[in-house]
């Protein structure tokens, strides 16, 4: 029998062989040890080389790169770095003024559809041209933030479709809030507990949003049954020096947002669940963060 | 292939927003795995991503010229590797015979100090020092997991091709790893990781 070389060795290793191949080389691997050492060390390197190059899939996908998929310019992006005063009186907002808004959030939820045409029909009213270019400028701000909010949250759906490995910061460490604290320069961040609403606590990832380091707080449903319908969520918990803003919703790349912005620090719930649930959500989530 | 990297197939409908929305989706869900392999052509965190964005905003430009059926990642592959390969000619450094580019290396080399505490790093460099031929039929089948028919098909070569560089690649690692001392080392990191 006619020693197979190195392509036929690495070809069996990788699969690639047809049957009559595939027996020739066991055969001789079958009386010759020093093949079969090499096809073991072979083998090996293929594992190295796979470890060596799997921790850029851990690694955080740059905000340019994510931007660059969806097709905005670098025009686009250095528009969108700009921070103007946010106004929400041009938003779809869920509730306007008071200290303790989150009370009429539900209550908000109830008119939410009424809320859309509204907020849609205000859209038309005439406006003076240089407030509609500050509104425009401030609308693209907030825009690039959303759809990073977004775009962090389809590429956790997508990426490892809820699997604990995903977030850098794992739940069960009992430094979580510190960590998370201290990779987002944030102090006193809080996590919420939504075990009520059926969401565990999965862990943390740390994005960059607008130049800043924010927190993704990653919740899978706890009942396989109805996961599909509330879950998975995230909670995106950045800093702002934007004026404070009531939760208001947006959808961008089909998926639903809640954002509020309050105290400098710039908050979102993201995630596929019905809107009603969502908003629900807010009101407990914002209580049990305000004090950040 | 992993299952978690599952791409969903295509509409041609490339002038229907939506479906530019999903083009942008599926190109979202393959950057961990285009970084890597970029990573992997350039031997450089910075190189690779630049190289990325070169080639999400090419494919962008080019959506219609995807084909619905085929697979996305392929796809999305075979362009990096194109950019990859204009931008080594254009630069004039290709490297037929595995030499390492002096200059590149020199600029690396504050990073190539911190890196060489991790044994892993030591696999990467002989990787980069492989010809790009060799290196990109390694990154896409060993790494990637693709088929020699699929590597072919993106690096527009025959599948026999493809098995020889192969073999030569695997050959020249295990050489350079066993060389260096780097892959007992390496092999025992990867176990304690």
């Amino acid at each position: 029998m006619q020693k197979p070389g190195e392509e036929l060795l690495v070809a069996y290793l990788d699969g690639e062989l047809d049957e009559a191949q595939r027996s020739e080389v066991e055969a001789w691997l079958g009386h010759d040890n020093t093949a079969r050492e090499q096809l073991a060390r072979l083998s090996e390197t293929a594992s190295l080389l796979r470890a060596a190059f799997d921790e850029v899939l851990r690694e955080e996908v740059p905000e340019r790169l994510i931007a660059a998929a969806r097709g905005e310019s670098a025009a686009d992006r250095l528009r969108d770095a700009e921070i103007l005063p946010f106004r929400p009186t041009r938003r779809v907002s869920g509730f306007a003024g008071g200290r303790h808004w989150w009370i009429a959030v539900p209550v908000a939820a109830s008119f939410f559809g009424l809320m859309i045409g509204g907020g849609l029909g205000y859209f038309g009213l005439g406006k003076a041209p240089a407030e509609d270019k500050q509104v425009a400028v401030s609308s693209a701000s907030t825009n690039s933030w959303l759809d990073n909010v977004a775009g962090y949250h389809k590429l956790f759906v997508s990426a490892a479709a809820g699997e604990n490995s995903f977030a850098d910061i794992p739940a069960n460490g009992d430094e979580v809030i510190q960590k998370i604290s201290q990779r987002t320069s944030q102090a006193g961040v809080r996590v919420p507990n939504l075990k009520p609403w059926g969401l565990i606590f999965q862990g943390a990832r740390v994005v960059v949003i607008e130049g800043r380091p924010a927190a993704q707080l990653v919740y899978t449903a706890d009942n396989q049954a109805v996961g599909s319908a509330i879950g998975p969520l995230t909670v995106v918990i950045g800093s702002s020096k934007r004026a404070d803003v009531t939760p208001t919703f947006e959808r961008r790349q089909d998926v639903n947002i809640l954002y509020w912005r309050r105290k400098g620090h710039a908050y979102a719930i993201v995630g596929q669940a019905d809107p009603g649930y969502m908003w629900n959500l807010v009101n407990d989530i914002a209580y049990q963060l305000d004090a950040i | 292939m992993s299952s978690r990297y599952a791409i969903p197939e295509l509409p041609p409908d490339v002038d229907d927003p939506a479906m530019s929305a999903g083009f942008s989706d599926q190109l979202i869900a393959v950057l961990p795995r285009l970084r890597r392999f970029a990573r992997g052509l350039t031997g450089s965190a910075t190189e690779a991503d630049d190289l990325v964005q070169a080639a999400c905003e090419r494919a962008l430009s080019r959506m219609e010229q995807f084909q619905e059926g085929t697979r996305f990642d392929s796809w999305m592959f075979r362009i990096v590797q194109t950019i990859w390969i204009d931008q080594l000619r254009a630069r004039n450094v290709r490297k037929e015979d595995g030499e390492i580019d002096g200059e590149r290396l020199g600029s690396d080399e504050a990073m190539r100090r911190v890196e060489a505490r991790i044994a892993l790093a030591e696999v990467r460099r002989a990787v980069s020092r492989l010809p790009i031929e060799q290196r990109t039929a390694l990154l896409l089948v060993t790494v990637e997991g693709m088929s020699y028919k699929e590597a072919a098909e993106i690096a527009k070569v025959p599948v026999g091709t493809i098995m020889s560089r192969l073999a030569r690649a695997r050959v020249a690692l295990q050489a350079q790893l066993d060389a260096g001392g780097g892959l007992r080392r390496s092999v025992d990191d990867a176990e304690t990781r």
